[in-house]
């Protein structure tokens, strides 16, 4: 019982102790990359990475959300005899909940995991010291494009993926179930709002910013744990973690970010 | 040829260690070491597996803060200094690191460029032709457009040091430059850095444990047992010294041939009924 | 470091003095280039520098490409034996032509 409480209280520990050098990175790389000289290439190497290379993932994942949805509303709203909704109700999910939370996941599955990995690796093989040791800042050199490029990659996929899931819908009832073109079109114009573009666009960037930085972090400061001192097996250990801590960090904020703004 | 006196200071010391303790938890890794690293020599820190000198040389790059003690590298105290005074000293000094260290997304050439594209205003030509001079230092030349992962191992250890002394350093730090690697390898590492020594006037610090290079390239010989400073002095001085321990490593014994035939085979197979 | 160029009717003489380091070596790049790009030969006299690293080098290296490609007469003169160290290590000392005095250049260029 009382090992039992000295686990639980050491794994909260440790959890708070990360948590703090989270944020310790999230500090260090801002006051980094504010000092001159200011590089924007990497950060576009990035994006290219995180953003671009996701796109045809997020293509077919939105399609599919898309379609899913459609059909379990046309069933929901079809008991109800009430499928002019159907519009109203994919384009609402989509923009407010789906698109910015699967997005944000699914960039974690493809980007974060591979973040996690390579701050890992540079990590045990010493090039995260040989940075330092060339008096250039690893926060600055390897931490911050990243983190960048996800505040401003996660957004842009979001809306990506907004896009097609919505066609998916349409595809669905119009197409499938012929709910007529008119009533499904303009109930997303009439019900989708700003403040509901807005919801999704704030949702998007604080992802964007947890996913990549949670990631970051994992790899980065990887010596300072258990997984430190285990070479390839602890890159997979801490790329894991990351994987796991940053979508619960997207679940849990995503309802935060819910709660807070209507 | 005229020759003027060099501007450069080679008298005195680049590196002052002093009380250096360093504590892993509560096991000491290193308690109290003093060491002097003098200018434009090539000091070598020798010892066994375990003893600290990866951990006193990761202290010395200020890759890890001792517990105590100071350590003076060209006149600043890098356990008390600012960031901004580290990374001036870090543009004075190259390392190499053990594994090579090179960054496994970039070519060797732009390894070997990283720091001039950070930290200088060099021309695109410059830099190239920099590059391809340290390159032929190491004999390097052929292999500027490969990746890391298709270098072998004494082709990494010497693109990883044309990359350490890319901008000159007046400070070069070599971790373990001769493990793994073959007899004549070695052997050419062990000239550059004498060559190095002698016409960039640089003051080489080279971490190892293999006896043979270490005597060959040394001008100060310094002995670590576990967490201290043995011995610390010229080849000869070192050869001569009375230390037990010093002597143990200098002539380290072969394995003894089995005697008791019964306790061998025991120890190998355990306990048979 | 310091510079001074210094021109006769047949070629221009850069003195180098001091330490050329990773600060100086674009303005000796510069010097060198221009004179060369000016269509003159250029003699680089050595013999105050107290150091030169693989940046300075480099442009020396750059300006011998350059003059070589021009046809143009290029040379180092009275190598300090600092400069001299540098030269033998980047086994450089072999390819530039060195010379003693300005005369034997003279002689050279007329050759």
């Amino acid at each position: 019982m009382i090992k039992a409480l000295e686990k639980l209280g050491t794994e909260v520990l440790d959890g708070l102790e990360m948590a703090g050098r989270t944020c310790n990175l999230l500090l260090l790389t801002l006051w980094q990359m504010l000092q001159p000289p200011y590089r924007f290439y990497p950060i576009v190497r990035q994006m290219y990475f995180i953003g671009a290379r996701s796109i045809s993932l997020i293509i077919i994942s939105g399609v599919t959300i898309g379609m899913v949805l459609g059909l379990q509303f046309y069933y929901i709203l079809a008991r109800f005899g009430s499928v002019n909704l159907l519009g109203q109700g994919v384009a609402l999910g989509v923009i407010r909940e789906l698109g910015p939370v699967m997005t944000a996941l699914m960039v974690v599955g493809r980007a974060g995991s591979a973040i996690t990995a390579e701050l890992g690796i540079m990590r045990t093989t010493s090039q995260i010291d040989a940075l330092e040791c060339m008096a250039i800042s690893p926060g600055k050199f390897m931490v911050g494009p990243k983190v960048i490029a996800g505040i401003l990659s996660v957004p842009l996929l979001t809306h990506i993926f907004d896009f097609v899931a919505l066609f998916g819908g349409y595809f669905v009832g119009v197409v499938m179930f012929s709910v007529p073109e008119g009533s499904y079109m303009n109930g997303m114009v009439d019900a989708v709002q700003w403040v509901d573009v807005r919801l999704g666009l704030v949702k998007s960037l604080i992802f964007g910013l947890l996913v990549t930085l949670i990631c970051c972090a994992q790899g980065y400061y990887m010596h300072l744990t258990k997984a430190g001192s285990q070479g390839a097996e602890g890159v997979s250990f801490v790329t894991t973690n990351a994987v796991v801590l940053s979508s619960i960090a997207v679940l849990f904020s995503d309802f935060l970010i819910g709660a807070l703004l209507p | 040829m005229t020759s003027p006196t060099p501007s450069l200071n080679i008298t005195g010391n680049a590196i002052e260690v002093r009380k250096l303790t360093v504590d892993y938890g509560a096991r000491r890794i290193l308690s109290n070491i003093d060491l002097d690293i003098p200018s434009g020599k090539v000091s070598v820190i020798m010892g066994g597996s375990g003893t600290g000198k990866s951990t006193l040389l990761r202290c010395i790059l200020g890759l890890k803060l001792p517990t105590s003690g100071s350590i003076h590298m060209l006149g600043t105290d890098i356990t008390t200094a600012t960031t901004a005074q580290l990374y001036q000293l870090r543009k004075q000094t190259g390392v190499a690191f053990q594994g090579g260290a090179l960054f496994s997304s970039m070519s060797v050439a732009e390894n070997i460029q990283l720091a001039l594209r950070e930290h200088t205003n060099l021309d695109e030509s410059t830099i190239q032709i920099m590059t391809r001079i340290k390159l032929d230092m190491v004999d390097m030349l052929h292999a500027e457009h490969l990746m890391p992962s298709e270098l072998s191992g004494g082709m990494t250890k010497r693109a990883a040091l044309a990359r350490a002394i890319i901008m000159d350093p007046k400070l070069l730090f070599f971790d373990e430059p001769s493990a793994g690697l073959d007899p004549s390898t070695s052997a050419e590492l062990d000239e550059l850095i004498l060559l190095l020594r002698d016409s960039l006037k640089m003051t080489i610090v080279v971490v190892t444990h293999e006896l043979e290079s270490a005597f060959k390239i040394a001008d100060q010989i310094s002995i670590m047992g576990k967490g201290i400073i043995l011995a610390t002095g010229t080849p000869e001085e070192i050869r001569a010294s009375a230390d037990p321990e010093v002597q143990g490593l200098l002539h380290r014994k072969p394995r003894e041939t089995v005697v008791d035939t019964e306790a061998h085979l025991k120890a190998l197979v355990g306990e048979t009924s | 470091m310091q510079t001074n160029i210094t021109s006769t009717a047949s070629y221009d003489l850069l003195t180098l003095s001091g330490e050329v380091d990773l600060h100086y070596s674009p303005t000796l790049r510069e010097n060198i280039l221009g004179s060369l790009k000016a269509g003159k030969p250029l003699l680089v006299d050595l013999a105050q520098v107290s150091y030169i690293d693989s940046s300075g080098i480099a442009s020396l290296v750059e300006g011998f490409q350059t003059a070589k490609s021009a046809k143009l007469g290029y040379g180092l003169l009275n190598v300090s034996s600092p400069a001299m160290q540098v030269l033998t290590l980047t086994r450089l000392d072999k390819i530039f032509a060195l010379y003693t005095s300005t005369d034997q250049f003279e002689t050279a260029l007329q050759a």
